[in-house]
């Protein structure tokens, strides 16, 4: 199962470098369309049956990768069936290759139980992506994408530095090289190894995965290279890149709780989470750019989810995992809508398609809709996992924590109803769109909006479970 | 074991230091060149000494990657740069002094790593981690993209010298992902540098500021 869940990506990218024309887009749906049954079925599985493992345990999939997965799957489809609108039939077969290249790898990230090859997964995300992000071909799509290429490659060589120095906490306990680096085999060893070198792994590991995620600091590429990059590719980048990255640093956590005490790592993550907040909340504020401002909501959401990691205790990890889901489906949607929006006014200034709820109502309504999910609003369930993470701040007795992080998401929240109004309602401003119209994404939103209503207001049978099992497998 | 690899790791280090004395482009090429040369040294020496002939053969793959390859493709792209310096109308005293203040930190760092092993090679350590920190330095301060990639490329050596001293090397495949992987940087960067050329008719990182706030 797992073999073919990645088989079926690269093989489509490898097909698709020589495919072109019609024949090029119908087999670039029909390798969405595959992945993203092989993944749900993937994560189906390992909820029904327990863990899947594959190639000598060089593959395996637990909860925690099950839902990874099935998040890759559900936004790499949506982004898939919008892709086609961007590329042109000069240029279709580079981009869809690169396309499932980029989902192969982080399918690879999340189901590797090697964490050298999770690291070089991780690194090939960029890779894939970089070209991507510089499709359209403009000065500042080019700057963009040399600016994620060049802070990537130094955070994931960051993030190097800190496997090697777990490997070399590991490997003095364990003589055998091959499965020295093997997820499962750290877990088990983790109360031996060396605690303050183990330490000093993580700080390297949080920058360096972190980069990757967006974290302030590390986050000066994140709203450059979403922005510029056409919108299908932002969804996956803001909707799941950054996830991987959370997810690579999840992967350490339990291990440092082990080896040093619990209170290290989630010290390190609050930090972080309330740094990316309060940077987000007041970028919110300042830019004029649509697609930016998703991108900074982006940095803000990274923040909620390290937050939440940083709490810890059943309702932190839950609420967090439970965000990263939300998060991807409301953030991917959004990016798609605003795709069709830039496309429609040729602009990504906020200034420039004021009032767009006229001439696009549909597309308007849309993305109201999302905003206000994003907002974290009920009915949505970015409302239920913001509840349950802030809610676990106050549980773990980190109240002045809590109080700073509901304060920034206030401000954050203003920042955003204030350019969602001017985009909505505003007056409108120049000229009115290229093409009036009344089409609108009408497959991937009514997806997102609908498991968003059900991650906010009824959770369906079995998500309690899987959200449990995955606790288990972080907060030890 | 500890002369050996204590010395080529001092050696190194010295080479990383005249890299950020250097001002000239060609100058700090043929120096990376150096550099990675006493890399492949250093691994081959530990594959040797310790009897790990993989070893021999990572050195063998990085000596062509690290010391051919890439100087290779990185005087194709620095080609038709006038030879000026690096910085102009300014020593490098301050960035020497830094690059002194890092190696100092180095050692504060790399002490808990030092005290939990018994390894001949432990006191280089501190001289590889130097390595990878200078480098990074030389990232982030870098005024062009040659420069940047330049400062990539030391902090990648220093890492894969810090794995050597640490470890004896990684898991195989993680190694060969590795130098994989940055082969493929230093191409796309080439490929990205010279769209930046063709657009820009220069890579001075100042004229990459569109993107701004």
């Amino acid at each position: 199962m797992l073999v073919l869940l990645l088989a079926a990506p690269l093989a489509g990218a490898a097909v698709l470098t020589r495919a072109r024309g019609p024949l090029a887009a119908a087999l670039h749906g029909l390798t969405a369309a595959l992945t993203l049954l092989l993944a749900l079925a993937t994560a189906v599985t390992v909820y029904r049956t327990g863990d899947l493992t594959a190639l000598d345990g060089f593959l395996r999939a637990d909860a925690l990768s099950a839902w990874m997965v099935a998040l890759i799957g559900l936004v790499g489809a949506a982004a898939a069936v919008e892709a086609p609108r961007y590329v042109g039939d000069a240029v279709a077969r580079r981009f869809y290759a690169l396309f499932h290249l980029f989902v192969f790898t982080m399918l690879l990230a999340v189901t590797t139980d090697d964490i050298g090859l999770m690291w070089c997964a991780i690194e090939g995300t960029t890779l894939a992506s970089v070209f991507l992000v510089n499709f359209e071909r403009t000065r500042a799509s080019l700057e963009a994408s040399y600016k994620y290429l060049l802070i990537c490659s130094v955070g994931i060589a960051i993030a190097f530095l800190g496997t090697v120095l777990v490997y070399f906490a590991d490997i003095q306990l364990f003589g055998d090289e091959t499965y020295a680096l093997r997820w499962t085999t750290l877990l088990r060893l983790a109360p031996g190894l060396a605690p303050r070198v183990v330490q000093l792994a993580f700080v390297f590991l949080v920058v360096g995965y972190g980069t990757k995620a967006g974290l302030a600091p590390m986050h000066t590429w994140l709203p450059d290279a979403h922005s510029e990059a056409p919108a299908p590719v932002s969804a996956l980048m803001s909707g799941v890149l950054l996830s991987v990255g959370i997810y690579a640093i999840l992967r350490f956590k339990p291990v440092v709780d082990l080896a040093a005490g619990a209170a290290f790592a989630g010290r390190i993550l609050l930090a972080f989470g309330l740094l990316s907040m309060a940077v987000a909340a007041l970028f919110l504020w300042t830019t004029q750019n649509f697609k930016r401002m998703l991108a900074y909501s982006s940095v803000e959401h990274v923040g909620v989810v390290c937050v939440g990691l940083g709490f810890g205790g059943a309702w932190g990890v839950t609420g967090a995992l439970l965000h990263i889901a939300n998060h991807a489906l409301a953030k991917s949607m959004l990016f798609l809508l605003a795709g069709r929006i830039r496309a429609a006014y040729d602009s990504a200034e906020i200034a420039a398609v004021r009032g767009l709820s006229r001439p696009l109502p549909r597309t308007g309504a849309a993305f109201l809709a999302g905003m206000l999910a994003l907002m974290g609003l009920p009915p949505f369930g970015l409302f239920t996992s913001e509840v349950l993470i802030f809610g676990a701040g106050f549980r773990e007795g980190a109240a002045a924590a809590a109080a700073l992080g509901l304060v920034l998401l206030l401000v954050a929240f203003a920042g955003l109803l204030r350019s969602t109004q001017t985009m909505l309602y505003g007056a409108p401003a120049g000229a009115p769109p290229r093409e009036p119209s009344r089409a609108w994404p009408i497959v991937p939103v009514t997806v997102a909006l609908g498991l968003l209503l059900l991650t906010g207001l009824a959770w369906p049978p079995g998500l309690d479970d899987a959200l449990g099992r995955i606790a288990k497998i972080v907060a030890r | 074991m500890t002369t050996a690899s204590n010395l080529l790791a001092f050696v190194g280090l010295v080479v990383t230091l005249a890299i950020v004395w250097r001002q000239s482009w060609p100058g700090r090429l043929r120096l990376f060149a150096a550099q990675s040369l006493v890399l492949a040294a250093l691994a081959g020496t530990l594959g040797l000494l310790a009897g790990r002939p993989r070893l021999l053969l990572v050195a063998l793959v990085f000596l062509v990657v690290k010391a051919v390859v890439i100087p290779r493709v990185l005087r194709r792209i620095g080609a038709g740069m006038p030879v000026r310096p690096v910085t102009p109308g300014k020593s490098s005293g301050v960035a020497l002094l830094v690059a002194g203040v890092l190696v100092v930190v180095a050692y504060a760092v790399m002490l808990p790593v030092r005290a939990a092993t018994e390894l001949p090679t432990e006191g280089a350590i501190p001289l590889a981690f130097a390595m990878a920190l200078i480098g990074l330095f030389l990232c982030v301060t870098g005024r062009d993209a040659l420069g940047h990639i330049l400062g990539f490329l030391v902090f990648e050596n220093g890492i894969f010298g810090l794995a050597l001293l640490a470890t004896y090397g990684l898991p195989g495949i993680v190694e060969a992902g590795v130098f994989l992987d940055v082969l493929v940087i230093v191409l796309i960067m080439e490929a990205v540098v010279g769209e930046v050329r063709r657009e820009h008719e220069s890579i001075d990182e100042q004229r990459l500021r569109e993107l701004r706030e």
